[in-house]
């Protein structure tokens, strides 16, 4: 067994534990900001398994379950979880329903996708997030050692491509990038505005580091993605397995009283009285 | 009547130091560059501009 294929494993254990922690927090103080990012670190440990077991063997709804859930959707949730924290306006059930409704739609297009998967193509000596995406090469362009090619009519074109497990032009993969921009700018953007706040007013300094420790473990799952966008795959589970760890330190470290932090008891009204 | 807990916060960022004054202002500059170079970039696949 290779470094690549244990460390998805050790990424899911992290995140199943990082998932419970935050959902036990959301039936404790019903908080939707905690259900929002219960749902999108479920999905990354779900994504984060896939790819564990993806890189032993093949199962199509096993790679179903990667690509919606691990590459497409969790980053979106994620990063609605602290568009709820920060902003308290009715427009966010807007953006709510939204991100629910194009969830909806981009599970449906991937479930038309499955009758489609190029899965001759697929190989456990590559890591998944490698030969997915089936690639079209430019006028000139060498093919990579050892890839498999296929020539093709794409755009009215006929064109050589890269095999892969999803076809040339598949719908599901446009629908990626939209809830990838809103999960990086919502999830990494509202860490470092809040990081900002805290540290403008010169408060809480364990949610000022907590927030800079959570946007670098963001960040470190964006970029490793980016990377295997580009052909550098290698660093794709390592930047989970980063992004993991950095976002369920700075959660807890956000989450921990400070040392100084006062406590009092004082009698306040309730609606028994 | 009920008995609540309130916690009053007295935890301030401590003056002169180095990782408040340079090391957090950096990184969030830093950070926020290259959040927005990777939307760019998925912009950029969305638009077709960048293949993949």
């Amino acid at each position: 067994m290779s470094v690549n294929q244990v460390l998805p494993f050790i990424s899911t254990a992290v995140m199943l534990w990082f998932t419970v922690d935050v959902l036990q927090r959301f039936f404790v103080r019903r908080n939707p900001a905690f259900l929002f990012w219960g749902i999108g670190l479920a999905m990354f440990g779900a994504g984060s398994f896939a790819e564990a077991y993806l890189a032993l063997a093949w199962n199509k709804w096993v790679f179903f379950v990667w690509y919606l859930f691990g590459a497409a959707l969790n980053a979106a949730w994620l990063g609605h979880g602290t568009l709820h924290l920060l902003v308290r306006k009715k427009w966010v059930h807007v953006v709510t329903a939204l991100l629910i409704i194009g969830s909806l739609f981009a599970t449906n297009l991937m479930f038309q996708a499955m009758s489609n998967l190029d899965e001759a193509v697929f190989t456990t000596d590559k890591p998944i997030s490698e030969q997915y995406g089936t690639k079209a090469l430019d006028a000139g362009e060498s093919v990579p050692a050892g890839a498999q090619t296929i020539t093709t009519t794409y755009r009215g074109e006929q064109v050589t491509a890269v095999r892969g497990l999803l076809p040339l032009g598949t719908p599901v993969r446009l629908t990626t990038p939209f809830f990838n921009i809103y999960g990086l700018l919502t999830l990494v953007g509202g860490a470092i505005y809040s990081a900002y706040l805290f540290w403008r007013k010169r408060v809480m300094p364990n949610r000022v580091i907590a927030n800079v420790i959570i946007a670098a473990g963001a960040l470190s799952i964006g970029f490793a993605s980016t990377l295997t966008r580009l052909g550098y795959g290698q660093f794709l589970y390592v930047g989970e397995l980063v992004a993991a760890i950095l976002m369920f330190a700075g959660f807890r470290l956000a989450a921990r009283p400070q040392p100084d932090e006062e406590v009092s008891v004082q009698a306040v009204p309730s609606a028994a009285d | 009547m009920a008995i609540r807990m309130k916690t009053n916060s007295k935890s301030h960022i401590p003056q002169h130091s180095i990782l408040f004054e340079k090391i957090v202002p950096i990184s969030l500059i830093l950070m926020g560059i290259i959040t927005l170079g990777l939307i760019l970039f998925a912009a950029g696949v969305l638009l077709g501009v960048i293949q993949f």
